[in-house]
């Protein structure tokens, strides 16, 4: 288990495409600058949408977990 | 003074009126033909026609007006080929043609009825866009063509059919022959306008008639009318 | 609105007048016969979601600037200025379509809707008032499509998970290569999407027919079409595209997705390589033996929506229903159907969008034809218009059952045969 301290926690495990990524943007924008959002999904594709998502929209994926097929991002707030 | 204006509508409005209608036309499919080609296809399925049998069919019979509305569509069909045979029916005002004498007749075979078709039609489409849900849709331009060709169409009528029915004398009746006359001076640019058409009795509704004819033609290129060329490019990307 | 924002506005209307467009543009009659062929007009019986209106919002525009009617003599065809009313319509039009060219159906001279509107999404995204998260979705395909290295080796080790639920289903010794990537020479590069669903339902058909298959690294669906960006849109299908040649594959399949599949095959000019949908591929394997599935095994009633970009826009009607007949005993056409079907209204990336409300009412014909139709089970091959029909399904309590194709023809295969 990781350490990190997480303010948002969001389940989208079984979420069809695009929703994940929608979702983890929405809720990003309510929250403030510097805090941690953590995402859990089962899409495959999302080892490369949510980084690529991060870097087009300037935020930062600080640490990634897998327990069997659910992956797990840490995405923290940087603007 | 209104000799003056009757001149203007019967000849130099003419020319303008087919001038503007020939450089519109080829300047509509200029600006087409300049325009890019996109390699998307953008035809529907399925496509059962082989394409240009398919196109001629969606063109021409518009089958899909028929299934949607079959009302309109034969309010459509009936206006359509009334101002198909009118087009030939002023064909043989300029000239004799003997293919059209198959059936042997005097000018204008529709004797008037062909008119009336199609100011009952052409009221047709005005008044269905005065009500919801067409109403919403209409824009001005669309009854404005409307108004104007059913004036168009009515003076036409209401010249032909007085002359064809109302009893005058020989001396004034007007024939197919006056107006060969008057259409030949206008083709060989050597225009006419005799006595003869001008002294005949509603010869005001006559001027009337080529005034919103007039109007017509020189808006066609620049109005929606420009469907009628259209059609056949837009049907074709349907069936790509 | 400033002179230099409206200079930029027609310029970029400019770059798209091509043929079509100036045939759509110049040649409707608004004979009114579309009015209410969009379901979105059927769930909302307001103007605004016919599409001669929608259509109407671009000429307008369009007449205003580059007509001597709309220039000289506005009133003629009520030519309308650019501000941010008339912007507001222009989102209006644009993200109420799903893109779904039913009122094409109707019209008699066949006019493309969304063609108009993509100067409509055009103008949206220069007014920087298109939808944000479509445009972020687009900006995420495009960055992945630039900087797919990086992700490459992450993405593999997820696929590893997935190779073992693959195997399980197959009942194989081993999960070796049961999704193979970067095949060289492969005969098919598969194109899925984000979701496992749509990798492992898809492997366990291809493993079963013993295909010799490849997966891609990127997602089919195209966000930047959805946006109605030509470059982005262009940028994210070429870098499958690109992947294809590379491996010199001879047939791409595009996963359960009805845009993905429409602009690979009928958008993209000539390609190298055969474009085909899962549809398709299950529908040979099924018709060729390479596949053996449970016949009759479903019970209750099944139905089957047609994927607008899949049917009416691409032409697939006939595969999955040979498919489901197949597999079901009891199948039911919804009325009307084929290329005159109610589109779901996902369509169009909206079911992206916060608009749950807008998606449940404009769903209505939908949700009308699945009670008409008395099905239980409702396939369709589209992974938006599932999301959709799950929406349109919760809104009403159904209480039916939504699945894909590719889940149902997977859970029906004979293993070992």
């Amino acid at each position: 288990m990781s350490t990190i301290q997480v303010d948002v926690n969001m389940d989208l495990k079984g979420l069809a495409c695009p929703l994940p990524v929608v979702k983890v943007s929405q809720q990003i924008k309510k929250m403030t600058v510097g805090q941690i959002l953590m995402a859990e999904t089962t899409d495959p594709g999302a080892h490369a949408d949510f980084p690529a998502w991060a870097k087009t929209s300037g935020n930062e994926i600080i640490e990634t977990e897998r327990e069997g097929n659910v992956s797990k991002f840490y995405i923290k707030k940087l603007k | 003074m209104w000799d003056y204006i009757s001149y203007l509508v019967m000849v130099p409005m003419v020319y303008v009126a087919f001038t503007t209608l020939i450089l519109g036309i080829i300047f509509k499919v200029y600006t087409v033909y300049k325009s890019p080609s996109i390699p998307a296809r953008l035809g529907v399925y399925p496509q059962d026609d082989i394409t240009p049998v398919g196109i001629i069919k969606d063109s021409l019979f518009w089958p899909v007006a028929l299934k949607k509305s079959p009302l309109l569509w034969g309010f459509l069909m009936v206006f359509h080929l009334a101002i198909v045979f009118l087009i030939i029916g002023h064909m043989e005002l300029i000239s004799d043609f003997r293919v059209l004498q198959i059936i042997p007749h005097d000018v204008f075979l529709g004797a008037g009825a062909l008119g009336m078709i199609l100011i009952v039609s052409t009221l047709y489409f005005l008044f269905r866009r005065f009500r919801s849900p067409f109403r919403e849709i209409s824009i001005p331009e669309d009854y404005l063509l409307l108004i104007i060709l059913f004036f168009s169409i009515l003076f036409g009528t209401i010249f032909h059919m007085s002359a064809r029915y109302g009893s005058y004398s020989e001396l004034v009746k007007i024939s197919a022959g006056d107006f060969r006359e008057y259409f030949m001076g206008l083709i060989t640019f050597k225009p006419v306008l005799s006595y003869k058409l001008a002294l005949a009795p509603h010869f005001i509704v006559l001027v009337l008639h080529v005034f919103f004819s007039n109007l017509f033609i020189i808006l066609f290129p620049f109005s929606k009318m420009i469907h009628s060329l259209f059609i056949f490019f837009a049907i074709s990307l349907k069936r790509k | 609105m400033e002179n230099q924002k409206i200079e930029e506005f027609k310029q970029l209307i400019k770059s798209r007048l091509n043929k079509p467009m100036r045939y759509y543009l110049d040649v409707c009659t608004r004979c009114g016969l579309c009015y209410d062929t969009c379901h979105a007009y059927y769930g909302i019986p307001k103007k605004e979601y016919s599409p001669v209106n929608r259509a109407e919002v671009v000429r307008k525009i369009y007449k205003k600037y580059f007509r001597p009617s709309g220039k000289f003599f506005p009133y003629w065809s009520d030519a309308t200025e650019i501000d941010d009313n008339v912007m507001e319509q222009v989102y209006e039009a644009a993200f109420s379509c799903t893109g779904c060219r039913r009122c094409m159906m109707f019209c008699p001279f066949g006019v493309d809707m969304p063609h108009i509107l993509s100067i409509a999404k055009l103008l949206l995204i220069a007014n920087e008032t298109a939808p944000e998260e479509l445009v972020m979705l687009a900006d995420g395909a495009v960055e992945k499509g630039k900087s797919i290295d990086l992700f490459k080796e992450g993405y593999r080790n997820v696929i590893k998970d997935l190779e073992t639920e693959v195997q399980k289903k197959l009942n194989l010794p081993s999960s070796e290569n049961l999704i193979p990537m970067e095949k060289k020479g492969a005969n098919i590069l598969y194109v899925g999407l984000s979701g496992a669903n749509s990798i492992v339902h898809p492997a366990v058909i291809f493993n079963s027919a013993k295909e010799d298959w490849t997966l891609s690294y990127f997602e089919a669906v195209n966000f930047g079409a959805f946006v109605g960006d030509p470059e982005k849109m262009q940028f994210i299908a070429n870098r499958i595209i690109k992947e294809a040649k590379e491996l010199g594959v001879k047939e791409v399949v595009i996963v359960e997705c009805g845009t993905a599949f429409r602009i690979m095959k009928h958008m993209m000019g000539e390609l190298p390589f055969k474009v085909s949908s899962i549809v398709e591929v299950i529908h040979r394997y099924i018709r060729d033996g390479r596949i053996k599935i449970r016949e009759g095994s479903i019970k209750e009633a099944v139905t089957y929506h047609d994927p607008c970009q899949l049917g009416r826009n691409s032409g697939v009607f006939d595969e999955p229903r040979y498919v489901l007949k197949k597999l079901a005993g009891d199948f039911r056409e919804m009325t009307p159907t084929r290329e005159l079907n109610w589109c779901c209204g996902g369509g169009g990336g909206l079911v992206a969008l916060d608009n749950e409300e807008f998606r449940i009412k404009s769903g209505k014909a939908k949700k009308d034809q699945i009670v008409a139709a008395g099905a239980s089970v409702v396939v369709s091959a589209c992974e938006n218009c599932i999301l959709q029909l799950n929406t349109i399904n919760q809104g009403y309590g159904l209480g039916v059952e939504v699945k894909s194709l590719s889940e149902l023809v997977s859970e029906n295969i004979l293993t070992g045969a």
